[in-house]
């Protein structure tokens, strides 16, 4: 059992490998360069493709050629990388397109400051895209959710035929930690469902019972039509609006209803807490330390860290704050994970603290937050 | 396989106005895909958006229809993970030279193995006669409505420059000249960008009093002349069409096997 001593832009790229991706394309931007610097090293090898683009836009458009030829692919950039993938990110979505997006983020807004961290763009990878249809978003707390979230976002992204992000953060992306790999709790591989040969292949047909088309790639033994246009279920363009209807109806219910069998989370409920403090991503680990701070001191309080940002996994969020009167959220931003809690909150009252200067929220800051 | 083999005819009638140039270019493309005897399995159509774009509806082949501009974008990355493919990439002059402009060099700067077609009509038309970069100075659309004051590409030297391997133009009104340069084109190891002038009665055509479509066509035929020919040396003013550049030059999928190579062996040593 050897320890690894890496960050987490490097567990992503392993990860991303040990999970079947062979194809990664980006573009140079800090603090996410790195990802591309270690795929480098271990895609060739493989016969992997590593390529650069001409910018964000094409990046991410490789990926997509590249997904549709069926291989795994997957993306790296920041804030404002993500901001010239949007109009992709939608293809991805109505063209069911398996992709991996990391986002490395740092302090925005625009170019912002690049070797500071944030989470500011929580809400944009939700809804940074036309049509506003759900994407699934993990949040790494650690080099260690590094590593295990990357291979469930790849598996997410096969199985659902949709974009996942990996909602990353620069303090946790160029931070070394130990970790020992073969000992991570990784999920087994899952790999698109493809068409079986017996039977016809309509690009978007789905088979009863089932939300997701089976897949078949371009340029395979059978002719496969995409497109970004609405289309109906035979992969032509319709101006049906039942139609039409019926497709947006699935590609939304396919990731909502099913979030609760991809909800990650450390939950470490106290029974006696009145507070459930309610944190994600690098501001967890302030949290942690926290939150055992004010036990010593003899204060009930529960921590909620959230892995599976969206789609909201709603039920278990309820089920969460209704142990508890109070809910603090802390975030690396001015507010936007909360409007999800607020929303989600009956009785409960809900208070939220955020502070976005490139410095890491502390233990300390936090108990004071919620001493208040 | 007969020429309508190649089509989706239940996507028909296709929604190109009447006299407009893109139907006789297809035209010539399936005609040159005949001749080659290409498998349908072994073609990648993929097109951005436009009316030129909307080809990868009609063909019977594999089709990928993505974005607008994007389109060399996707087919980059396909061809980079099948290499036995044959990518085509029909594109507008403002899918291909304005929003697609940077991927358009940089496909030529790479010389990756696509065929890249420039389908000119020198107006933007499914979104009503907006000009494009190719419309060039003096002409009249609906955002240039006191005649345009940019100046415009042209594609050949710009292809050129880029580095695209091969180069060539023609018009829609030379179907067979143009059938016979997009076998070369799709046969070409390498970025090859054909040209083809087209003609968009419906909105170039009337708003720059160029008449309807058979007259637009006439132009097509007056305002060029071969690369060579006796009439292009006397009227170095019209434009020249053929094959401007044919070389042989390093393709990006087979340069990136040596990469792939060079790398497993690092491995291994």
């Amino acid at each position: 059992m050897a320890l690894s001593f890496i960050d987490g832009n490097e567990a992503i790229a392993r990860a991303a490998v040990r999970a079947g991706c062979r194809f990664f394309s980006g573009y140079p931007i800090t603090p996410a360069t790195t990802i591309y610097q270690q795929m480098l090293k271990l895609l060739p090898p493989l016969k992997g493709v590593c390529l650069q683009g001409e910018d964000e836009i094409a990046s991410i458009g490789f990926c997509l050629g590249a997904s549709m030829a069926g291989l795994k692919a997957m993306t790296a950039t920041s804030g404002p990388g993500i901001s010239l993938y949007s109009e992709q990110i939608s293809f991805a979505l109505s063209g069911e397109i398996p992709l991996v997006i990391v986002d490395v983020q740092r302090l925005g807004p625009s170019t912002g400051s690049a070797t500071k961290g944030a989470d500011g763009d929580i809400q944009f990878l939700r809804w940074g895209s036309s049509g506003g249809l759900p994407v699934v978003v993990l949040a790494p707390v650690d080099v260690r959710d590094c590593y295990i979230l990357t291979m469930h976002a790849f598996n997410l992204a096969e199985q659902y035929r949709c974009p996942v992000f990996i909602a990353s953060n620069k303090e946790i992306g160029m931070t070394r930690e130990s970790i020992e790999i073969d000992s991570l709790d990784t999920p087994d591989l899952l790999t698109r469902k493809y068409c079986p040969e017996d039977q016809p292949y309509l690009p978007f047909q789905v088979p009863p019972g089932t939300m997701i088309p089976p897949f078949l790639p371009i340029g395979g033994s059978r002719l496969v039509r995409q497109t970004s246009s609405t289309h109906d279920p035979e992969g032509y363009i319709t101006a049906d609006t039942d139609i039409i209807g019926q497709v947006i109806e699935r590609l939304d219910k396919k990731l909502v209803t099913n979030v609760d069998t991809f909800t990650f989370f450390e939950f470490d409920s106290d029974p006696d807490a009145e507070t459930l403090l309610l944190v994600y991503g690098v501001t967890a680990r302030a949290a942690k330390t926290a939150v055992e701070q004010m036990r010593k001191g003899g204060k009930a309080i529960s921590l909620l860290i959230l892995k599976t940002l969206y789609p909201v996994p709603e039920d278990f969020i309820k089920q969460c704050i209704n142990e508890v009167k109070r809910v603090v959220v802390v975030e690396m931003n001015l507010g936007q994970y909360v409007r999800e809690i607020e929303r989600l909150a009956e009785s409960q009252h809900v208070s939220h603290f955020g502070k976005m200067d490139g410095e890491l929220i502390s233990p300390e800051l936090i108990q004071q937050v919620i001493a208040l | 396989m007969a020429v309508k083999d190649y089509l989706r005819q239940r996507f028909f009638p296709h929604m190109w106005c009447p006299g407009c140039g893109h139907g006789t270019i297809l035209n010539s493309l399936l005609r040159a895909i005949e001749e080659l005897e290409l498998e349908k399995k072994d073609i990648v159509m993929t097109s951005g958006i436009g009316c030129s774009a909307r080809i990868s509806g009609y063909v019977d082949f594999h089709s990928l229809h993505t974005m607008h501009g994007r389109a060399l974008a996707c087919a980059t990355g396909v061809k980079l993970s099948r290499p036995h493919l044959n990518v085509i990439v029909p594109m507008g002059d403002g899918d291909a030279l304005a929003i697609g402009g940077n991927h358009f060099i940089h496909a030529a700067r790479r010389n990756i193995d696509i065929t890249a077609i420039v389908m000119n009509n020198r107006i933007y038309g499914m979104t009503g006669g907006q000009f494009s970069p190719l419309s060039g100075v003096g002409i009249k659309a609906t955002t240039a409505p006191y005649t345009t004051i940019d100046n415009n590409f042209d594609v050949v030297e710009l292809a050129t420059a880029a580095g695209a391997s091969f180069v060539a133009r023609s018009t829609a009104y030379h179907v067979k000249e143009s059938t016979d340069i997009l076998k070369q084109a799709i046969q070409h190891k390498g970025f090859s960008v054909v040209e083809i002038l087209s003609q968009c009665p419906t909105h170039y055509g009337r708003k720059n009093k160029e008449g309807d479509a058979v007259s637009m066509l006439e132009l097509h035929k007056t305002n060029t002349a071969k690369i060579g020919s006796k009439a292009l040396e006397k009227n170095p003013v019209l434009t020249p069409r053929g094959i401007f550049v044919d070389t042989d030059k390093p393709e990006y999928c087979a340069e990136y096997e040596k990469v792939i190579a060079f790398a497993m062996k690092e491995k291994t040593s």
